[in-house]
């Protein structure tokens, strides 16, 4: 559980991190589209430098955004095998045995994990630079237009804003039960079918009562303090656009329009 | 034979920018047959070390041995049933991890998966639920429907039915009312003197520390600052200075009564104890 | 009148068993009330009625003379606030910062009003430096600060702790119960706190002490803990002096004295005579 990257917030502090969370939402749509656009390399080339120096700027280690590309590589293989016995076209490259290995197959392969290691790291660097709260703020922002049919924005951001503080606790929660169920010999790797859906059961169990007493309780908090659902409420984060922001957007403008012009000149 | 800690340290998140040393190079000898106490601030490493006692972690560098079992850092183990079933550890807030549909079921779990056939298994639940004072009535019941003080004793019948040597108890009093707590610590007492069980407890109860625990392990910033004598760490000033350790009031009392001229044992750990000897030079 | 008066109040869960039965007695302003009892004495639904959080449903409550009822919620709430037992079920926001404005922001405070609020309320509890710290990172005492913090900046008259301080360890229960005292006795705020803690009731004004949802006595804390017999007879713990005093008297030596000095010489002079 602890290994896992992808998603995870780092509570450090950088010119990333100090980012409005809108206009990294916004610079990460545009990356991703531009990612998608174009076939040449030079694209490509240029867009990994631009990840590359907000990698820099985000003061996150390159060796972490390897680890966050860990559970990919099953994938990429499977696609590789996948391409090699179907795609026969372009010059023939060599044979592994008498599997004829095409300039196509190996090209196209490279491609797809190209663009997906780019989207990953980006994601990556959006995730582990923005505090989920500001990212629920920001999602909040960019879903105000549906409040015109009435899209309960507001709501569902508490809700997410609540789900996302609680995450750590209930992933403590959980490991303590696996710890105090594995104390009783439960194995939670192997086993039969029935004996995995028992440890399977003896914690979820748990972790339902737990988190509904949990609930329970967060709601008499929140209504001793006043919150009435649905109720007007005024917000204490008002996000605010610096210039910095206005250039990390323009910065990323740059790259999506670089990127189509290559699809049409290069 | 001893549960003996080298140069054990223990690492969260290794290899991580916020990796952070829980325990520091422990060297820590625990004796078998006798309850030891483990106290030390929030944060100071007591849960981190009691989780290797039965491996739920292992050892980032350095190595523990327990009873016939050995964990070296880095080295894969293959004996982990017998070693969770050798050393059972009671969690914090244990009512949360009862599951099954009936008492009774609940507290067989743990010896059904150490390998006790259902009869066994259901016996041995029988018993374990009698010495933690259930009553009968109560063992087709859901777990989920007790008082907390009752979850909390299932769950330990839990632990204690898979026959452990050593049962590792970590704050079992938290949150418990007083007579509740009286009647946890009497439980754990008479599993050491009437069971032979080697008890380790972890705590921040000085007083019931000072009256019951043989021994005493005091961690802080994840080091080994004291392990040896409760009587001797309780009544050494210059020590719970230097811990930052409340003296129990029994020490207070008896220190007071040696000053006016009663001569008392060291052993006079209890407030029974303690007026037993009084009354006696009293009536002499 | 006093500030909180409970006329026969009673509440019960499913209907037959009774958890809170004919309870009344009345708490004065600026006062800090103790509430005791066994666990399932019916200490939490007590409070849970104070608070509003349960409908009252035999008997009256008020506080400052206004009923508590489901009209009259808005404005009690302003007037009280509760700080529960488990400090991470009630930790809303997602940094200590955003905890102390969830209630600016029901309240309607402006959000640049609210900075200036979450400083003040902030170093108050002695936070200052904490501000962006996610409740993870907190200890258990923090936490409860952080709840206290968030309470005091709607300004509260009555501020009620239910078992505030029994999941804390033993620095955590010394920050919380010294900023209690506090704010019973600096800041003119009505302290209604239910705890296990003795020491806590020894320093307290007032004691009430509640057994199977009745009230069983309402006193100044040494008079109830003279009554050491009747209490043990509850499963209440009782102050180590008066197990000392309890533990002698079984063996048939009368203690008077009020501290642990005053008996041992006691003792002392009961071997002299003889």
């Amino acid at each position: 559980m602890n290994n896992l990257v992808f998603g995870k917030y780092i509570p450090i502090d950088s010119f990333m991190h100090r980012l409005d969370p809108r206009a990294k939402l916004i610079g990460l749509f545009l990356m991703i589209a531009a990612v998608f656009i174009p076939k040449s390399w030079w694209a490509f080339l240029m867009i990994a430098v631009v990840e590359l120096i907000a990698l820099l700027l985000a003061k996150i280690g390159i060796r972490m955004i390897a680890q966050s590309f860990k559970p990919m590589i099953v994938m990429m293989i499977f696609l590789l095998v996948i391409n090699v016995l179907t795609l026969h076209t372009g010059e023939l490259l060599f044979m592994i045995g008498s599997v004829p290995v095409h300039h196509d197959a190996i090209f196209n392969t490279l491609f797809v994990v190209v663009r997906l290691l780019l989207m990953i790291s980006i994601t990556t660097l959006l995730t582990a630079t923005t505090k989920p709260l500001d990212l629920t703020l920001g999602i909040e922002w960019i879903l105000k237009p549906l409040e015109v049919f009435r899209f309960p924005t507001h709501e569902i951001a508490m809700m997410v804003s609540i789900a996302l503080r609680f995450i750590p606790t209930i992933i403590e929660e959980t490991m303590r039960i696996m710890n105090a169920q594995k104390s009783r010999g439960v194995d939670f790797e192997n086993g039969s079918l029935s004996q995995k859906i028992t440890s399977i059961l003896s914690l979820i169990v748990p972790l339902f009562s737990v988190a509904f007493e949990r609930a329970y309780e967060l709601a008499d908090a929140m209504e001793a303090r006043g919150y009435v659902p649905g109720a007007e409420r005024t917000r204490y984060h008002i996000l605010k656009f610096h210039l910095a922001d206005y250039l990390f957007i323009l910065i990323c403008i740059a790259v999506f329009a670089a990127s189509i012009l290559s699809r049409i000149f290069l | 034979m001893a549960i003996s800690f080298k140069s054990l340290s223990y690492i969260y998140d290794k290899d991580m920018p916020y990796a952070h040393k829980a325990l520091d190079n422990i060297d820590l000898e625990l004796k078998e047959g006798v309850i030891t106490a483990i106290i030390g601030e929030t944060g100071s490493g007591k849960s981190t070390l009691v989780e290797h006692l039965n491996a739920l972690l292992l050892p980032s560098e350095g190595s523990l041995e327990i009873l016939d079992y050995k964990l070296i850092a880095n080295q894969k183990i293959r004996f982990l049933k017998p070693l969770r079933k050798d050393v059972g550890l009671v969690f914090q807030f244990s009512e949360y991890q009862l599951f099954e549909e009936s008492v009774l079921k609940d507290v067989a779990f743990g010896p059904l998966n150490f390998g006790y056939t259902a009869q066994e298994a259901q016996e041995r639940a029988r018993r374990a639920l009698k010495l933690v004072g259930i009553s009968e009535n109560l063992y087709a019941s859901s777990p989920l429907e007790l008082s907390g003080g009752q979850k909390r004793r299932v769950a330990i019948a839990g632990i204690i039915a898979c026959d452990p040597k050593i049962i590792v108890l970590d704050e079992p009093t938290a949150g418990l009312d007083p007579k509740g707590a009286k009647e946890m610590t009497d439980l754990f007492v008479s599993l050491n003197k009437k069971m032979n069980k080697t008890i380790i407890i972890v705590s921040h109860d000085n007083e019931m520390v000072y009256n019951v625990c043989d021994e005493t392990v005091v961690l802080s910033r994840g080091k080994v600052v004291y392990a040896g004598d409760t009587l001797d760490l309780f009544n050494d000033p210059v020590k719970l200075k230097e811990f930052d350790l409340l003296e129990p009031q029994i020490v207070t009392f008896r220190n007071r009564l040696i000053e006016k001229g009663f001569k008392l044992s060291r052993e006079a750990r209890t407030l029974n104890l303690l007026s037993d000897e009084i009354v006696r030079q009293v009536r002499r | 009148m006093s500030l909180i008066e409970l006329k026969e109040v009673g509440y019960s869960y499913n209907g037959e068993q009774k958890a809170v039965d004919g309870i009344s007695f009345s708490i004065e302003k600026g006062s800090y009330t103790t509430i005791i009892g066994h666990n399932g004495s019916g200490k939490s639904t007590l409070a849970k009625l104070m608070a509003g959080l349960l409908p009252v449903q035999e008997g009256s409550i008020h506080i400052d003379s206004l009923k508590v009822c489901e009209e009259n919620m808005p404005k009690i709430r302003e007037k009280l606030g509760i700080v529960f037992q488990n400090p991470d079920n009630q930790f809303i926001g997602s940094t200590v910062r955003d905890d102390i404005a969830f209630g600016l922001e029901n309240r309607l405070v402006e959000s640049e009003k609210m900075e200036g609020i979450i400083d003040e309320y902030a170093q108050k509890v002695g936070l200052s430096g904490f501000l962006d710290y996610e409740p993870q990172n907190l200890s258990g005492g923090q936490k409860q600060r952080v709840a206290i913090a968030g309470i005091l900046a709607m300004k509260p008259e009555i501020i009620i702790f239910d078992e505030a301080t029994s999941m804390l360890d033993p620095k955590g229960k010394k920050e919380i119960k010294k900023l209690m005292y506090d704010l019973a006795g600096g800041d003119d705020i009505t302290v209604i706190s239910i705890t296990h803690d003795i020491e806590e009731v020894l320093q307290s004004d007032e004691c009430v002490v509640l057994n199977k949802g009745k009230l069983f006595m309402q006193d100044k804390p040494e008079k109830v803990f003279a009554k050491a017999e009747l209490l043990k007879k509850i499963d209440l713990d009782i102050p180590f002096i008066e197990q000392t005093r309890d533990t002698f008297m079984k063996k048939k030596l009368k203690l008077k004295a009020k501290d642990l000095e005053g008996m041992a010489e006691e003792l002392w002079r009961y071997r002299s005579n003889r």
